[in-house]
């Protein structure tokens, strides 16, 4: 090659051009090469911003002008990059043409500036383009603590008091024109309240979205435990219950010494639109909810509990059909032993592309198609963990099979064993060891990935937790969050003591 | 007496590793082989048990020809040979009295071997073998915890349990230094000048096959290039060695051990 023949002129010349044309016209076409594609995909990249920040601009110039307006720093540092980029490329190759040839044995130094500045224009561009914001994490930092606190520590939500209800309940008749129902009967050793009058306007808002309140009505009440709040509770005609409110508050009472109370409201707005036919009978209830002093597991420490048992298991039977599956699939996969003939190694390459295409398809996503094709539920997360373990499963029993030693089973049959008393001594130990430590290792993961399963309907705790999280009842979220850690920490630990053991 | 007639062996890649190789060992002989790596000596002892089938040649072990046996006749010639290794080729990951007692193999009932099941002599057997090679405190640990004199050691315990007529030994000592070298060594011309077990074993230093051999042939490029008495070996000097070996042949410097079991622990 006759390198080195050019002017250093030209060469300089030719990255003026074009970074890395000069380069190229000394002789060093791969670095030449390099340059101009990563200075190519930058600008591009650069450019590809520039029309997805200011997206409303049509020409280059104003695209320009309006994404420095917006992101001032990001196209400062992005031209200053490639000017940078620029002058390094045009002094290298001016030093490349200069260079003696004899130098060159050695390659060509000087590389790692320009690509750092190359590098470093990358990372600029890839700031951008994956929107980091750093401000983000203390400006929203304050929102996000409440409910994070609640996940940080969620454990008021593990308990709930044992309440009892003491309550009593009367109708009202929600139209002022027609027949109000009796008057509820009054037992003995019972609570019992009443409302005066008996029937009445609901609340409602007229056409000028004014307020128009309803009949202010007096609930008067006696059996109540003494001393309490009373909670005044409603149900419409369809058996809609809420608590009504004045002003913003639930409308509540004390019962005085005798267990009585007597209380005014206004009727509450109305939920059932006026053209509803039938009697507009409404339930007018009065609660008082005592905590008997006994603490039990609440229902989402029992349901987080259930589906981490669930989760568990999900991950033991998917590992235990993953080794049924793979251990076959294993044979198929070991070059060792299928480089026998030209149709059993075509049956390893098949075996091994299948299986590389299956490992590289993320459990989560199996759980899609296998809820498709399963149903929600745990089996769904069953199948698709199980498809996953064949394939990872069989790649590392595969390697075990073929990092046996073949010494041992020479060793075996010297001694006159036949081929089953040689597989038993020299195969099997070999291979137990690293199929334990594998498919332990491989439970670890299945009970790791059954965690998040149930986010895709696969079953587990993982759905449980997505609805949590919907529901924004993070304290319950907080259990799932907590129970995962807890499972998946000791299942670490105890993965990795066990196959210590077998290395 | 082991005959062997016009041996001839070709890999499937088309390398011919022995050429129409002959020679006979009498009873009680302890032949070395010599010869480059690559000459053909470790394919030349596997076809004696078969471990490689020749592909032409006959082998005649004690009047018939171990080339044409099958299955049950080819495990009862392998179980009369015990062979070791260089590399050991002990199971690691079990422990050592079970791999003295795979040495058994060939004799007990395969099903109850399947089952980890050995007869109470062989157990006894196996006690013994381990205290002739003076691992007996080894007994339960695991092989890859020994050192490489206490494995090759493990390993001559486990051709012990084959009552073996003949040894084959593979290169036993170029794994381990001079010292344990003599050591292994020791114990196969114990073997074979106590219990009359034919030895054939390859080695590498002219001083080793000086010191234990009663006979010595050479392969060179899997042929027959040199056949020679115990009296003509100690003769041999290192021209002629090397006009076997070639230039890179060496001798070990083992000093003033004179050769035997060395007592010392190894390593």
């Amino acid at each position: 090659m006759s390198k080195n023949k050019i002017n250093p002129g030209v060469a300089a010349a030719g990255s003026l051009i074009l970074p890395g044309l000069g380069q190229i016209l000394s002789g060093e076409f791969r670095r030449g090469i390099t340059i101009i594609m990563a200075f190519g995909t930058s600008l591009a990249l650069f450019l590809w911003r520039l029309s997805v920040v200011a997206h409303r601009e049509t020409d280059w110039i104003g695209r320009l002008s309006k994404t420095t307006d917006l992101k001032t720093g990001f196209v400062i540092i992005a031209i200053i990059g490639f000017i940078l980029v620029w002058i390094l490329s045009i002094l290298d190759a001016l030093r490349l043409a200069r260079q003696p040839s004899e130098k060159n044995i050695t390659g060509p130094k000087g590389v790692p500036w320009l690509f750092a500045v190359i590098l470093a224009l990358f990372f600029t561009i890839g700031w951008q383009i994956s929107e980091i914001d750093i401000r983000k994490l203390t400006r929203e930092a304050s929102e996000a603590w409440v409910p994070l606190s609640k996940v940080l520590w969620p454990w008021e939500a593990a308990v709930e008091r044992i309440t009892e209800t003491n309550e009593a309940a009367t109708t009202i008749l929600a139209d002022p024109e027609g027949t109000p129902p009796p008057a509820p009967i009054e037992e003995a050793d019972k609570p019992y309240i009443d409302v005066n009058p008996r029937k009445g306007e609901l609340s409602s808002i007229g056409d000028k979205n004014e307020i128009l309140p309803g009949t202010l009505i007096t609930i008067t009440g006696r059996g109540f435990f003494p001393e309490q709040e009373v909670q005044i509770w409603w149900a419409d005609a369809m058996g809609n219950e809420f608590r009504p409110r004045h002003d913003g508050a639930y409308v509540t009472t004390r019962s005085d010494s005798s267990g009585e109370f007597s209380l005014e409201m206004v009727m509450p707005y109305r939920l059932i639109p006026p053209s509803a036919t039938g009697p507009h009978i409404h339930n007018v209830m009065a609660r008082q909810i005592n905590e008997t002093g006994e603490v039990i597991a609440s229902n989402p420490l029992k349901l987080t509990i259930s589906l981490i048992i669930e989760t568990i298991f999900m991950g033991m039977m998917a590992t235990f059909f993953g080794i049924i599956l793979a251990i076959p699939v294993s044979f198929l996969a070991a070059k060792n032993l299928m480089s026998g003939s030209r149709l059993s190694l075509s049956i390893y390459f098949f075996t091994r592309t299948i299986m590389n295409i299956v490992r590289s398809i993320e459990p989560l996503i199996w759980a899609l198609i296998a809820v498709v094709w399963v149903g929600l539920g745990p089996f769904a997360g069953i199948v698709a963990l199980t498809i996953h373990s064949v394939a990872a499963l069989g790649k590392l029993y595969s390697e075990a099979i073929e990092g046996i030693d073949p010494g041992p089973i020479e060793a075996i049959q010297a001694t006159g064993a036949t081929k089953l008393q040689t597989i038993v001594y020299a195969v099997i130990p070999q291979m137990i060891p690293p199929f334990v430590s594998f498919t332990i290792y491989r439970w670890d993961i299945n009970v790791r990935m059954s965690t998040v399963i149930g986010m895709v309907g696969g079953g587990g705790i993982g759905f449980l937790l997505m609805q949590y999280i919907r529901l924004l009842d993070y304290k319950s979220a907080g259990l799932a969050v907590w129970f995962i850690a807890i499972t998946v920490s000791i299942l670490d630990y105890v993965s990795s003591r066990i196959r210590e053991r077998f290395t | 007496m082991l005959e062997i007639k016009n041996l001839t062996h070709t890999y499937p890649d088309g390398t011919e590793a022995l050429k129409d190789v002959s020679f006979t060992v009498k009873d009680g002989e302890f032949l070395v082989v010599i010869g480059l790596s690559g000459s053909g000596k470790s394919t030349l002892l596997r076809c004696i048990n078969r471990l490689i089938d020749p592909t032409s040649g006959t082998i005649i072990w004690n009047g018939s020809d171990a080339t044409a046996l099958k299955h049950n006749q080819l495990r009862t010639l392998r179980r009369e040979i015990g062979m070791i290794f260089q590399h050991f080729n002990l199971v690691k990951r079990s422990n050592v009295i079970t791999n003295v007692l795979a040495g058994r193999l060939g004799y007990v009932n395969p099903l109850a071997s399947l089952l980890g099941q050995f007869p109470a002599a062989d157990k006894k057997k196996a006690v013994a073998a381990l205290e002739r090679v003076g691992l007996t405190p080894q007994a339960r640990k695991r092989a890859d915890e020994l050192s490489g004199g206490q494995q090759q050691r493990v390993g001559i315990a486990r051709a012990l349990m084959q009552d073996p007529k003949m040894i084959l030994a593979d290169e036993p000592v170029a794994s381990l230094d001079p010292v344990l070298a003599h050591t292994i060594l020791g114990y196969l011309e114990d073997l074979n000048k106590e219990s009359g077990i034919t030895v054939i074993c390859s080695l590498h230093y002219l001083d080793l096959v000086q010191r234990y051999s009663t006979r010595v042939i050479g392969l060179r490029d899997g042929r027959l290039v040199y056949e020679g008495t115990r009296e003509e070996i100690q003769g041999m000097t290192d021209s002629e060695f090397k006009e076997i070996y070639g230039e890179e042949a060496e001798r070990i410097n083992a000093g003033s051990i004179s050769g035997g079991k060395v007592e010392a622990d190894d390593e």
